[in-house]
């Protein structure tokens, strides 16, 4: 399955549901890593967190230029024109950057939910979706060591990181489980061979997490997924988000640059 | 708050293999793996590289500043152990000036 204009009507929809997911994810995780530069705790960090910043968009426009393949617009009128209910990013990812912790500790989440993610999507159906899945986990392989590292350094550095760090586990955990609810279509899509459920997805993340998370001296919360960002329900912290990302593009309608 | 600088690690770089690690500069980080992580996104961002090496800066163990003159430099005149002391040489410079050549320093 590579050609979007032979696949079905209700199949190009669930197809282009998974990709806006993923494509909204992260766009504005990269946003957010991005408003470290400048601000991160030493010069090194801050080069680090820019480059991840530039990756993670980079991937962005990647899934949406699977999307425009599908007959979406092009990928800057997804980015820069589309009002909060129109995202479907989890809520993780949406949430102010907070401090260095949190930023660690959301950045690992994300990281290893990403990497269950393409891993499964390697074997999609739909070929060029399992291409560009592939190019993308060679370029995770740094992320994961880099966010690893920051958890298990900061889980048990010192008493002042270890609260933080506990902190901002209790904030971003039931917000990560949200990356795993399923966009609109999943039976179709699972049906089709483009993806596992992703019940199955948070399982594997979660075995992968867990033991890091703990070797980091971190006690994984009970809590339930706050969902809804698959259907376009956020947090109040995502409309000022779009206001400052994209005030640009907005403000020079048709400027050419 | 004292001093939040980290140790410093010089990173070398393999461009290819069999070729030399290179020193490309160096980063601060709280220990190797940490300073590993940091150097790739500080030197490999662009360019190729195959390995990459850190180095605690405190395990050098370097010449002194004041001492190199002494210690580097030929007082005496040994001009005979260099390709460019033969008198040969200089005959084949100037000929190629002549005719509008320049021979590479060497």
């Amino acid at each position: 399955m590579g050609n979007p204009s032979r696949m079905s009507e209700p199949l190009r929809e669930a197809l282009g549901s998974l990709l806006l997911a993923m494509a909204d994810d992260e766009v504005l995780l990269g946003h957010r890593d991005a408003e470290w530069v400048g601000h991160a705790p030493i010069l090194e960090a801050d080069i680090a967190m820019a480059s991840i910043a530039q990756d993670e968009i980079g991937h962005a426009i990647l899934w949406y230029s699977l999307l425009h393949e599908l007959g979406w617009p092009d990928p800057d009128r997804m980015a820069y024109f589309r009002d909060p209910p129109e995202f479907r990013n989890a809520t993780l990812v949406e949430l102010p950057r907070g401090d260095w912790a949190f930023t660690v500790v959301r950045q690992f989440l994300f990281d290893y939910a990403e990497k269950v993610r393409l891993e499964a999507l390697m074997a999609s159906a739909y070929r060029p979706l399992a291409e560009a899945a592939a190019k993308v986990r060679r370029e995770e392989t740094y992320h994961l060591m880099h966010s690893r590292a920051w958890v298990v350094r900061l889980g048990d550095a010192t008493e002042e990181s270890h609260r933080r760090m506990q902190a901002a586990l209790d904030l971003a955990w039931p917000h990560a489980l949200g990356l795993f609810e399923p966009a609109p279509g999943e039976d179709l899509r699972v049906a089709e061979g483009i993806q596992p459920p992703e019940a199955e997805l948070r399982a594997r993340w979660e075995a992968e997490v867990r033991p890091i998370l703990e070797a980091a001296s971190l006690v994984v919360p009970e809590a339930e997924p706050i969902d809804g960002g698959r259907k376009g329900q956020h947090t109040e912290h995502l409309a000022a988000l779009l206001a400052d990302f994209q005030l640009v593009a907005r403000s020079g309608v048709g400027e050419t640059w | 708050m004292g001093d939040t600088q980290w140790p410093v690690y010089e990173v070398f770089l393999q461009e290819k293999r069999g070729e030399p690690h290179v020193h490309v500069g160096a980063v601060h980080a709280p220990d190797p793996e940490m300073a590993l992580i940091l150097a790739k996104e500080q030197f490999v961002r662009r360019g190729r590289c195959v390995s990459l090496w850190v180095v605690p800066a405190e395990a050098i163990y370097a010449s002194r500043a004041e001492e190199a003159e002494e210690l580097f430099a030929s007082a005496l005149e040994k001009d005979y152990r260099e390709p460019r002391g033969f008198r040969v040489t200089e005959r084949v410079r100037r000929w190629m000036e002549r005719h509008g050549e320049s021979l590479p320093d060497v």
